[in-house]
């Protein structure tokens, strides 16, 4: 056994590391490869899956957090980004490749393999492309302005909408959001409304303004002829409910609301999740998976996410992800602990769920330790810390945060290193709570008398203008408060 | 003897046996100019007053002459407002509640002056029974009686008023200023006195009550008092519960903002308790020793440091069934096993945990707490607390009736209709 430990321990020290990861992990994880040596075929295919705007705001996190893959990727973003009018991220992205560049020449042995292909910055295009953009502004700007003056209202909207997707081509997100949202007045049946919340909520996520976000998923919801499209088309309803939860999902786990996140994502549909802007379906399995593991409880996870027919789905496509939520159900939290320290790193690079990494990461432990200890009057800490992989004192100090917090109801022998339950004395508890409820009862009630006398008589502090009643009151208290402190002493 | 005075002391007899008392307060109070003026033969004129029957005459000679008289030899002052306030006439002296009030505040003052404020502490005892109508009815006079107490060192006279909730509010009408009520910087005052002996007797409980009294009260303004109170009120809360309580909702919006600011090194001080840091404590404890030594709540700050380390001991028994002592005193930061043994030592026999400590190979075994809720003490106890929570509820029921049988009430609450009433009778016309 402490040999298997010491092995662990060693696969942990190494994982900061990230580039050698053991080459194992590309069997069952495409996502996985992109960190090990040769990326370019997965990047692509991360890449590949995301289209817009996503895909450069998640290429250029890649680009910022994992320097062996950061030329392959500034490189797919470079190319990706010359097919829009986004010429600022252009340049931006130009500007990293230089750094990258400069800082690359000192070792020349990567040089070599990859200099023939690094993209020079082309001025020309950026010339040609900030014309073509400004001539196309002015176009659908002139056309919107046509429209108006006919005031056909249909018209109108597609206007406004085609002038906010071409200030999404272009980067500028404000405005695109304004336009956007100046749809709304023109907006003739339910399905456009729709259509105009989808559309802001893609800017808000963009923006990161989740509230936004949030509050147009429930007015999209809350769409009267919403309901009723479903009888018509199906196809085009389950589409966008999935659209809606998983961007409702998005918001609530970027906000921290891990429980409310898994429930949405839980609603998601893979045959119709499409919805390459924001998420790929194997995103929707990540988040929706580790979020249901760090909030649900036993019950919960084996209803909601195990036996659910249409996340299966889902978990088919992270295979990872799937033996590790039935590795935590089966109660192996050693090996499950371990996979989910190896798909860290991954999720390391994922742009969304990268800050709440390392909550989720104690929430699902902590769970792992009370469901642990449940079935137990009494448990040997020396076991417990080989099966989560810690060393008895850490153990120790992880299991007192959690009695404190009152999630384990235990008590540590710290000689013998016994964990025990503590068998609550409910019917003293009662008795002490009670008690406690009259006496503060009594308090608020003498307090409330008190006070409505005090109302009563019109006592109240006033600003010592015409006498000086207020500067007398302090020079009456300082004897006083002297004579206190003496008699503690 | 002078003219006027022999005027006054005529007004008052023949006042004082037709029994129009309210006529005579009128006369009095605009007697003050003459009393001023002739302030050296005062003492003249109270001899020929009687103190029981003419009560009113000789309170406001009393008061003329502590506020002017400045005695070069013997001073008679004090051994005659006692005499005074001994034999006075309850029924004439509550009509004029305020100079009955200022003339124990004088009093008060005068003692603290000559620095024998155990002399005053019996005499304001009584002042407060001949003035007040009922037993919880607040005057001005309960903040005089506690500020001799506290300068005295002598709390039990106090607590007998102190331990009487108040209901209802002395009406001080001072006719000298226009019609302004019951002082606040009197409320103010008793509030924090009382707080601060309760506090010098341990009783925290309602220590914080006091203070919580006191930082609630109306304000458009700050108050000294208040702002005191308030550092008072954060260490108690500390003391008392482990945290700083919040502020009820309905204090004034004052201690939001202008009180809390003032108060910053007590936040400070508590965010750290709250945390359980003792290291940070005492960082800040010396930090900003000038300030609390100003504030003179040093002695009070130290208490906290040292509760903390009581209160992170205590987390431990809700956590371990054993523990090392040298365990103890790293994970609770004292210096060493020898101090941490001293601690626990302290807690056991307060009571405060349950635990032995085996020397031998230095282990403290927690222990659980023994059951103490059974026992016909225990059904007293409940029964007894039930009683107050009753009487309490019966009190509130017996205020809502009141409240909807005052005339002024029932006019506001049907006013409506009594609107609507000359309306339509304009109409018929």
């Amino acid at each position: 056994m402490p040999l298997l430990l010491s092995n662990t321990m060693a696969q942990n020290a190494i994982e900061p590391m990230q580039v050698d990861a053991p080459p194992e992990d590309n069997d069952n994880n495409e996502e996985e490869t992109y960190i090990v040596e040769n990326p370019s075929l997965d990047l692509e295919v991360y890449a590949n899956s995301f289209t817009g705007l996503a895909k450069l705001y998640r290429l250029s996190f890649i680009v910022d957090h994992c320097p062996s893959m950061r030329l392959e990727a500034l490189k797919m973003a470079i190319s990706y980004v010359m097919t829009t009018y986004n010429v600022n991220l252009y340049q931006i992205l130009h500007q990293k490749l230089a750094e990258l560049t400069s800082s690359m020449c000192v070792p020349d042995v990567a040089v070599t393999s990859t200099s023939q292909d690094i993209p020079v910055i082309d001025n020309m295009w950026m010339e040609t492309r900030s014309k073509k953009a400004a001539l196309k502004l002015e176009k659908l700007d002139n056309d919107l302005k046509n429209y108006k003056a006919n005031s056909i209202k249909e018209s109108i909207r597609r206007g406004h909408d085609d002038l906010g997707d071409h200030y999404l081509d272009c980067g500028d997100l404000s405005n695109a959001l304004k336009c956007y949202s100046r749809a709304r007045d023109y907006c003739t049946s339910g399905k456009h409304v729709v259509n105009m919340c989808l559309n802001v909520i893609k800017v808000s996520v963009y923006l990161q303004n989740w509230s936004h976000v949030l509050s147009y998923v429930s007015k999209a919801e809350s769409t009267p002829d919403f309901n009723e499209a479903q009888t018509q088309t199906k196809e085009l309803y389950q589409v966008t409910i999935t659209k809606l939860k998983c961007a409702a999902g998005l918001a609530e786990l970027a906000t921290g609301k891990y429980k409310s996140a898994a429930k949405h994502f839980l609603q998601a549909n893979l045959d119709h999740c499409d919805f390459p802007e924001l998420l790929c379906p194997n995103n929707v399995a990540m988040y929706g998976g580790l979020c249901a593991l760090a909030t649900f409880d036993r019950h919960e996870l084996q209803k909601n996410v195990i036996f659910s027919s249409s996340f299966k789905l889902f978990l088919e496509l992270e295979p990872q992800l799937r033996d590790i939520i039935f590795k935590f159900y089966e109660s192996k939290y050693a090996s499950c602990l371990k996979s989910l320290d190896e798909i860290k790193d991954n999720l390391l690079l994922d742009i969304y769920i990268a800050p709440h990494i390392n909550n989720l990461y104690t929430q699902i432990r902590n769970r792992a330790l009370i469901q642990y200890f449940s079935p137990y009057l009494s448990a040997d800490m020396h076991k417990m810390a080989v099966a989560f992989n810690r060393s008895v004192s850490a153990l120790e100090d992880e299991l007192m945060q959690l009695i404190l917090d009152g999630q384990i109801q235990a008590r540590i022998d710290s000689h013998n290193k016994i964990l025990f339950a503590k068998d609550i004395d409910l019917r003293s508890r009662t008795f002490e709570r009670s008690l406690a409820m009259g006496k503060r009862y009594q308090r608020r009630t003498r307090m409330l008398i008190l006070r409505a006398s005090v109302l009563k008589n019109k006592i109240h502090v006033k600003s010592p203008q015409r006498e000086t009643t207020g500067q007398s009151g302090e020079t009456a208290v300082a004897p006083g408060t002297s004579s206190v402190l003496l008699a503690r002493n | 003897m002078a003219s006027p005075l022999e005027q006054y002391v005529n007004t008052v007899r023949s006042q004082t046996t037709n029994g129009s008392f309210r006529e005579l307060v009128e006369y009095l109070s605009k007697t003050n100019d003459i009393l001023q003026k002739n302030s050296q033969h005062l003492d003249n004129v109270l001899e020929t007053l009687d103190f029981q029957q003419h009560s009113l005459g000789v309170l406001y000679l009393l008061c003329a002459k502590f506020t002017y008289v400045t005695p070069a030899g013997q001073d008679n002052r004090f051994t005659q407002a006692q005499e005074f306030i001994l034999n006075c006439n309850g029924e004439q002296i509550r009509l004029v509640p305020d100079v009955f009030a200022d003339l124990c505040h004088l009093i008060t003052k005068y003692l603290l002056e000559i620095k024998q404020p155990m002399r005053g502490i019996n005499l304001m005892r009584k002042a407060i029974f001949k003035l007040r109508l009922f037993d919880s009815q607040l005057t001005s006079i309960h903040a005089d009686l506690c500020q001799l107490c506290l300068l005295a060192k002598c709390f039990k006279p106090a607590l007998e008023i102190l331990d009487v909730d108040i209901t209802g509010i002395c009406q001080e009408i001072t006719s000298s200023h226009n019609g302004s009520q019951f002082d606040a910087k009197y409320f103010l005052l008793y509030f924090y006195y009382g707080g601060m002996i309760y506090l010098a007797l341990k009783n925290l409980d309602r220590a914080l009550y006091f203070f919580e009294v006191a930082i609630t009260t109306p304000a458009h303004a700050v108050s000294h008092v208040m702002l005191e109170a308030y550092k008072k009120y954060i260490i108690v809360s500390l003391l008392l519960h482990g945290k700083e309580q919040p502020i009820p909702k309905y204090a004034s919006h004052v201690v939001n903002r202008f009180i809390k600011p003032l108060s910053q090194p007590y936040s400070t001080l508590a965010s750290a308790f709250e945390l359980n840091n003792t290291s940070e404590l005492n960082n800040i404890l010396t930090k900003h020793t000038d300030i609390f030594v100003r504030d003179h709540n040093l002695g009070l700050v130290k208490q906290v440091s040292s509760v903390l380390y009581k209160k992170n001991i205590q987390r431990l028994t809700k956590t371990f069934l054993t523990l090392s002592l040298s365990d103890v005193a790293s994970r609770v930061g004292l210096q060493g096993p020898s101090d941490a043994e001293k601690y626990i030592l302290h807690m056991i026999e307060e009571k405060q945990i349950y635990a032995t400590i085996n020397q031998k190979d230095g282990m403290v075994i927690f222990l659980d707490e023994p059951d103490k809720h059974c026992g016909p003490e225990v059904l007293k106890e409940l029964e007894k607390e039930l009683c107050l929570c009753m009487e309490l509820d019966k009190q509130i029921l017996t205020m809502d009736c009141d409240i909807q049988v005052n005339p002024q009430y029932v006019r506001k609450s049907t006013g409506t209709q009594d609107d609507e009433q000359p309306t339509k009778s304009t109409y018929a016309m």
